[in-house]
């Protein structure tokens, strides 16, 4: 069993009057065995959040638990490794000096397995998990192509024998032919060996594809969550609507004079008062004026209460009573 | 891999510098070992009979004060003189490399500490240091030589703290800590060893500089005391009288110049061979690029008259590794005005450079070649410079992949959208700029008076894309090249630039030719579909019958990528083995070695583009017989045997 | 804390800073400012300990060790080195508040005076020299640039940069006995020392002008060629301006911000370059000064030509700074 749980937690880059909240009072549960997919745009938080996870980042508030006990804290090295992260970038995240068996063979838990012999049967069998050949163990990284590389990754975050492993945006580098091959890879991984997983991705469909739950972030908060084919297929927090409406193929192109203004990313320095999203909302206070609530009083402080949560005055209805069979 | 890094240095070694820097190192090793043993004697004979001559058959540099003989002298001086250089060196790189590394190893807090002392100190010359050290080491060789040490360890702490620092910031290395490693292990394991090879390049040539900082130090009284003598005390005893015998000062300085050279040119050697971008030379000789076929070329697809673009078996070559490498290889294509054309394919298939190259943008050493290039009738492969920039710049618009790059970052957004009217309409300063802001607002900007006079990086991406498209339409363009228009952009955004593009093409009847990764991009925006694999077109058919597609590696790419109706519970389907590179083409189809449908004809003739229904062109040798098959079997896969 | 408690705070501390945070260009000359004045207060602390660093006793050492003890007592206390540290540092500051910097050991002059007749000479070899080598290098790296992109004219490239190397690794001191011995001893065009009118600067300002010439010139070319691969050339190419108007208005300008930098170690290091120049040509500068004093011990004076040499560098990098900040429109002044 092991259950990743985020409480109240927040995330400052930067000192005194330039300090940005990247992060703000995030709550996430990553129950055991499951794959949450977080989604939101880029500088959202979702990267800033896993790397505090792996305590690559200081947190300002709240504690990050793995089946209650705190990960982040000085004494919280050891189990820390319970915890692994794989990258986006497939070139910058292998040491180029180093052979994948070395990359690998060095997150190998102390003694676990001991003696050269030992560890190199252990490295072949985590290359064989990720579909790679074992006879590649003396290639350099140069020697692979992106794909390649990312399962290398894969491999030696499971060298750990992590309980949880957070893979930020692990396909987004990839070619398209090469990243269904690390798609089904970390479907095999859940479903076999009931590894649970954070899985970041500013693609939806890649992350409706993997995951089991849902949180979607927005200016360094979670404004919905839930179980994936709810939140895709009944989105109740308006920006998460906006987002299913933006992936291509879906309906229409229509170039409507954007009255909301989707272009200005929120300036972290300066984020807008009450609901974050209220400058860009298709139902909020700039296209119905009545809203002002939108304006003054941040969602975020009514109580989750509900299995399927949105931030937001004005949140759709959850799954509709007549439908919810169907996705049960 | 050790082959290609010993053929590196190899070829490092053989050019005009590394064969003048291995020949003087080996000059300089040779004196440096024998000439204390072999003339150290004779450089210490008195003469008093000879004192202060010039130049003589006895005395190639004549002699000094006491007589002695000068190029001995300046022979034997080499060991101390080299000496005390390396001697410097090592303390300056040491303590150097010490301080720099250190922030990693220390705690954040102590670091920055540290970081900032070192930008303090790194501000002054080291001559000033050196000043400074050898007045508190007091004047002599050991002093001098702490002092040139301790003068270029802040240059050589902030090199090293630049080093671990964009280092340390590498995936890798998170990667490491995460696992576990510790700071120290981090620092021998990861951090030194990434950062060696430029290390020893600066040194080296930090070597040369100095040899010549206690040539310096010598020279003013400070460094070497007699009897004692190197190149800095022999030249400021010439220099006292380069009136009558100059060449008592030309023996030294000579020396100095010829072995602080030296230094430097091993310097770039080993950053020769250490850096493999060098590998790629220019190609002397090199055999003729891949141009188009004369006989049986694929063939065009539309009379002359009704297309806008015509591009018919178009080349793009690069010298490589003493040949070509052929990224784009007879790609045939026919716009027609107001149409909108996609063209697919994945990184390094070809699709980025053909827009290039018919945008004319290519230069040396890029060779474009194509049998036919018009645009608007004119051929543009044989056009005068003047035609080609006054028919592209007024009818031909680009938006590139990133805004955020693709902006003059030190010119405001509306002086750069305002030039084109200025050089390509003639409009005046401010007519242009009126016509900037009127197209900003035509793209949707907000208060586009105000943002034209802002710069680039107060934009956001999504606006500054507009902008782009904008610039595009400062002119009365008949067509619009957007290579990855959507790519660096989130999502959201995404759609709006497209929903953008769409409109203005409609509105303002502009052909549109959309370069993209993304099918679902495509079939949004474009009526017709060009697939791109390793260079050529694959195949060609109208985007709504897209699920028609018969090139094995077309349903590849549908099939691989989910959307929000793939299925869940089904593995995707999987392209073995990886894309071909343009320097190593196999002799067949390009897509044999990954295609589950290949047959020896593939593997040994290539196939050429042929009509296969309605609008659709498909280049495979299979498609006739797997009509209407899943090209693709999930069961790569091993989720599904389990 | 909640969040709206967290969001009022936050805006009453955004209203007490409001004045500052408003304008960047306030921000920056508060933190420049702020960093010129800790390098200021290091090479201060610096140029005092110096003092007291050198082994031995400093006045001993300056008087000889033939001198009697109680004549080293005597001056020791006049020096004010019987004092505690602190004392002296107090001492020595508050001297430097008020201009006082003081007395030669050996001529027994103030040394704000000795500084005062000396300085002018450095700063006009130094200036002259500094504009020399940029109108020259600039030009000549934009030209090699031009004509070397792309891996064109291969064999201009290799010249280039060999001569390039050759000439930046030559020491100033080098080049001086050089040009006095070809142009003045072989060719008598200029006298071989001294300082008297516009002949006798030409070789010093040569001299000091020619390897930072090529040092910049190399930087210049390779910064363009960098330039020259950005996205936004790509860009100005495929709006079909002109050549001219793509290096100068967009080429130029972005390459010079990095150029600058680099220019302004090159100025800092043409400062110190003076030291050995002025010793070849008998400059009456600062350079001739410091060597002298340092082989005299004369501790006060070399203290204070530290000091000179030391602000004139600070001096240097806060103009680059500025440049930058102004030519530069993301502007360093914004970030971090």
């Amino acid at each position: 069993m092991s259950e990743l749980r985020f409480e109240g937690v927040s995330v400052t880059h930067g000192w005194g009057r330039r300090a940005v909240r990247a992060v703000e009072s995030v709550d996430l549960v990553v129950p055991s065995g499951t794959v949450l997919g977080l989604v939101g745009e880029s500088g959202s938080g979702k990267s800033t959040l896993a790397r505090a996870a792996v305590g690559l980042l200081p947190l300002s508030a709240g504690r990050i638990t793995l089946d209650g006990d705190p990960l982040v804290g000085r004494a919280g090295h050891a189990s820390r490794r319970d915890l692994q992260m794989v990258f986006q970038d497939p070139y910058s995240s292998l040491d180029p000096r180093m052979t994948v068996g070395e990359s690998v063979s060095e997150a190998l838990r102390r003694g676990t397995v001991r003696g050269a012999q030992a560890r190199r049967a252990e490295v072949a069998r985590l290359l064989e998990l990720v579909d790679l050949d074992p006879g590649r163990m003396d290639a350099l990284p140069e020697e692979l192509s992106g794909g390649q590389r990312q399962r290398v990754a894969l491999a030696r975050a499971l060298a750990a024998q992590p309980r949880t492993v957070l893979a930020d945006e692990i396909t987004s580098a990839l070619d398209v032919s090469v990243q269904a091959r690390v798609l089904n890879l970390v479907r095999d991984l859940n479903r076999q060996l009931g590894l649970g997983m954070l899985f970041i991705s500013h693609n939806l469909a890649v992350v409706r594809y993997v995951s089991d739950l849902v949180a979607v972030m927005y200016a360094g908060r979670i404004v919905e969550q839930g179980p994936a084919e709810q939140v895709f297929g009944f989105p109740r927090h308006p920006y998460t609507r906006t987002l299913l409406d933006a992936v291509p193929g879906r309906g229409e192109l229509a170039d409507a004079v954007p009255v909301v203004a989707l272009s200005e990313p929120v300036d972290p320095h300066d984020p807008p008062t009450g609901c974050r999203f209220h400058p860009s909302c298709p139902v909020g206070p700039l296209l119905r004026p009545e809203r002002t609530e939108c304006l003054t009083r941040d969602p975020l402080e009514v109580v989750w209460q509900r299995e399927h949560r949105a931030a937001c005055h004005f949140s759709a209805p959850a799954v509709p009573a007549s439908q919810e069979g169907l996705h049960r | 891999m050790a082959t290609t890094r010993r053929a590196r240095w190899t070829r490092a070694l053989r050019t005009p510098v590394g064969l003048a820097a291995s020949g003087f190192l080996a000059v300089v090793v040779l004196l440096v070992v024998l000439a204390p043993l072999v003339w150290g004697e004779r450089a210490e004979v008195v003469d008093t009979g000879n004192l202060l001559q010039g130049s003589s058959a006895a005395h190639l540099f004549g002699t000094d004060s006491l007589g002695r003989d000068i190029g001995y002298r300046v022979l034997v001086a080499t060991r101390l003189s080299v000496g005390m250089a390396l001697l410097a060196t090592v303390i300056g790189v040491g303590t150097g490399l010490l301080v720099g590394a250190a922030p990693v190893v220390l705690g954040r807090r102590t670091g920055r500490l540290v970081t900032g002392a070192v930008n303090v100190a790194v501000a002054f010359p080291a001559l000033l240091l050196a000043l400074f050290f050898a007045t508190i080491f007091g004047v002599g060789a050991r002093g001098a030589v702490l002092a040139v040490g301790l003068a270029t360890a802040p240059s050589f702490a902030r090199l090293t703290q630049t080093m671990v620092a964009s280092v340390a910031d590498r995936d890798f290395v998170s990667a490491a800590r995460i696992a576990g490693v510790s700071r120290i292990r981090l620092l021998v394991r990861h951090v030194l060893p990434n950062i060696a090879e430029p290390l020893v390049v600066n040194a080296t040539i930090g070597a040369g500089g100095a040899l010549l900082a206690f040539s310096g130090l010598s020279f003013l009284g400070l460094g070497v005391q007699a009897p004692a003598y190197d190149w800095g005390r022999l030249l400021e005893e010439g220099l006292g009288r380069v009136y009558i015998h100059p060449e008592a000062a030309v023996a030294p300085a000579v020396a100095l110049v010829v072995v602080g050279l030296a230094f430097n040119l091993v310097g770039e050697t080993i950053a020769k061979g250490m850096s493999p971008r060098a590998t790629v030379g220019r190609t002397a000789g090199a055999p003729h690029p891949p141009g188009p076929r004369t006989a049986t070329g694929p063939r065009r697809l539309e009379p002359a008259g009704s297309t806008l673009l015509e591009v018919e078996d178009l080349h793009v070559a690069f010298p490589f590794a003493g040949g070509w490498a052929t990224p784009v290889r007879g790609v045939s294509l026919a716009i027609r005005p107001g149409e909108s054309v996609g063209m697919l394919g994945e990184s390094g298939s070809g699709k980025s450079l053909t827009a290039l190259a018919i945008a004319r943008l290519l230069e040396a050493p890029a060779s474009v070649r194509a049998r036919r290039l018009t645009f608007q009738g004119t051929d543009l492969l044989t056009a005068d410079p003047r035609t080609e920039r006054e028919l592209l710049g007024a009818s031909f618009g680009m938006v590139f992949q990133d805004p955020m790059t693709s902006f003059n970052p030190t010119r405001p957004v509306g002086r750069q959208l305002a030039e084109v009217s200025q050089q390509h309409q003639g409009l005046t300063r401010g007519a242009a700029w009126a016509r900037a802001v009127d197209r900003l607002r035509e793209v949707r900007v907000p208060s586009a008076a105000r943002r034209a006079r802002q710069y680039p990086h107060e934009f956001s991406g999504g606006m500054l894309q507009r902008a782009m498209i904008g610039m595009g339409l400062m002119g009365a363009p008949a067509l619009i090249v957007a290579d990855e228009p959507t790519t660096a952009l989130d999502t959201t955004v995404q759609r709006e630039v497209l929903a953008l593009l769409a409109r203005i093409r409609a509105e303002e009847g502009l052909a549109l030719l959309l370069i993209s990764h993304d099918v679902t991009v495509v079939r949004d925006v474009c009526d017709r579909v060009l697939v791109m694999y390793a260079g050529r077109i694959v195949e060609e058919l109208p985007t709504d019958r897209l699920g028609e597609a018969r090139h094995p590696y077309t349903r590849a790419l549908l099939d691989a990528v989910p959307d929000l109706e793939t299925s869940r519970d089904r593995p995707l389907a999987v392209v073995p083995g990886r894309p071909v590179s343009p320097d190593a083409l196999p002799a067949g189809c390009a897509f044999a070695a990954r295609c589950p449908l290949a047959t020896e004809r593939c593997r040994t003739d290539d196939p050429v583009l042929a009509d296969a229904g309605p609008g659709q062109r498909v280049a495979c040798w299979q498609t006739g017989e797997n009509l209407g098959l899943p090209a693709f079997p999930a069961a790569t896969s091993r989720a599904a045997t389990p | 804390m909640t969040t709206r408690e967290a969001a009022v705070r936050s805006r009453r501390v955004t209203v007490s800073r409001s004045v500052v945070a408003e304008s960047p260009w306030v921000r920056f000359a508060v933190r420049r400012s702020g960093r010129l004045l800790v390098s200021l207060w290091a090479l201060l602390t610096a140029a005092f300990l110096m003092v007291h660093l050198v082994p031995g006793d400093p006045v001993r050492a300056a008087l000889g060790a033939a001198a009697p003890n109680d004549l080293v007592e005597a001056r020791r206390h006049t020096l004010g080195l019987d004092d505690p540290l602190w004392l002296q540092y107090a001492h020595y500051l508050r001297g430097l508040a008020t201009g006082d910097l003081g007395t030669s050991m050996t001529s027994g002059l103030p040394v704000s005076q000795v500084i005062g007749d000396r300085l002018p000479a450095t700063l006009e070899l130094a200036g002259l020299a500094f504009v020399v080598a940029v109108l020259l290098a600039v030009p000549l790296g934009l030209g090699m640039a031009v004509l070397t992109r792309g891996g064109r004219r291969p064999r201009v490239e290799l010249g280039f940069t060999t001569a390039s190397v050759v000439v930046g690794a030559v020491p100033e001191f080098l080049v001086a006995v050089g040009l006095v011995l070809v142009l003045s001893v072989r060719l008598g065009w200029f006298p071989v020392a001294g300082s008297d009118g516009f002949a006798s600067l030409v070789l010093p300002v040569a001299a000091l002008a020619t390897a930072p010439i090529a040092v910049l010139a190399r930087i210049v070319r390779v910064e363009v060629l960098s330039v020259l691969d950005a996205d936004f050339v790509r860009t100005a190419r495929a709006k079909r301006l002109p050549a001219r108007r793509i290096y100068l208005r967009h080429v130029l300008p972005n390459a010079l911000t990095a150029s600058i930098t680099l220019g302004g170690l090159l100025l800092g290091a043409l400062v110190a370059g003076t030291v050995l120049v002025e010793n070849v040509f008998s400059w009456p500068g600062l350079g001739s000064t410091i060597v002298s004093s340092i082989l005299s011990k004369d501790y006060p004076l070399v203290q204070a030509v530290v000091l000179v040499y030391g602000v004139a560098v600070l001096l240097v990098n806060l103009l680059v700074d500025v440049l930058l900040a102004l030519l530069d429109p993301r502007s360093t002044i914004r970030e971090a």
